[in-house]
């Protein structure tokens, strides 16, 4: 066998990452909002959101608790406003229950 | 001076601002943000209760979870945080975002985790503070 018949070796595939699960937490807290913007005000015993364009309860969890799979705290927390935990609005103000 | 002289001191001066065009940005400690200063990143498989790194390592296995530890020192009303986790092949791994308003030595913990485990090969985790490099660290998983 020549070095011409060297066949080349099959691409390696590209590591997956997309399931990859991240979170963050300080020991610092979390910047208030000035009245009259939306986003969150949080206090050790929680707080209020105001839902903007884009959010979802899954990101909403990721930014305040540092982990997108604690949604259903929130939606727990505001079943009386939110009938489907896919749907949220902008404008809504959503209580967030402490870490 | 003499000719040889001048030319020397020139030669001197243009190797210094040579050397200084080429030297390194500041390493971790140095950025950033008016206030706040990152101090430290820490890597490691476990936290403890202040959110400091419990075993400092850069060797992980692949069903660890891997935490980095940014202490940052300074106060401000509002600072933004970033963890960029990149393979060796220059593939983001995840990128989290954490906003804070410190008020003097603080810790600040991000983590990954991945439930099939992590690749085997180099990282690296790369910390910014409001949008400037603050620090990196290389790691290995094997």
């Amino acid at each position: 066998m020549g070095i011409f018949d060297r066949k080349d070796d099959p691409p390696k595939a590209k590591p997956d990452f997309s399931n990859v699960q991240s979170g963050s937490s300080s020991t610092a807290s979390a910047p208030t909002v000035p009245t009259g913007t939306t986003g969150t005000t949080t206090t050790s015993s929680g707080g209020t959101y105001v839902v903007v364009k884009g959010d979802s309860l899954s990101k909403i969890a990721k930014r305040e608790y540092g982990d997108a799979a604690k949604w259903r705290r929130i939606y727990e927390a505001n079943k009386d406003i939110i009938k489907d935990p896919d749907l949220i609005y902008p404008g809504q103000t959503l209580k967030i229950p402490g870490a | 001076m003499p000719v040889r002289t001048r030319a020397l001191a020139v030669f001197v001066i243009v190797m210094n601002l040579a050397l200084a065009a080429c030297s390194k940005p500041a390493p971790a400690g140095g950025a950033t943000a008016p206030g706040v200063r990152v101090t430290e990143v820490d890597l490691g498989r476990s936290l403890n209760a202040d959110k400091t790194i419990g075993d400092n390592t850069d060797s992980f296995r692949p069903a660890d979870t891997i935490y980095a530890s940014v202490v940052t020192e300074g106060s401000a009303s509002n600072a933004t945080l970033k963890a960029r986790w990149t393979y060796q092949d220059g593939q983001t791994v995840d990128e989290s975002v954490r906003t804070i308003a410190p008020a003097g030595k603080a810790t600040t913990e991000f983590h990954i985790s991945k439930p099939d485990g992590f690749p085997t090969g180099k990282y690296k985790v790369e910390v910014s503070l409001d949008g400037a490099t603050a620090g990196t660290k290389d790691f290995e998983v094997k």
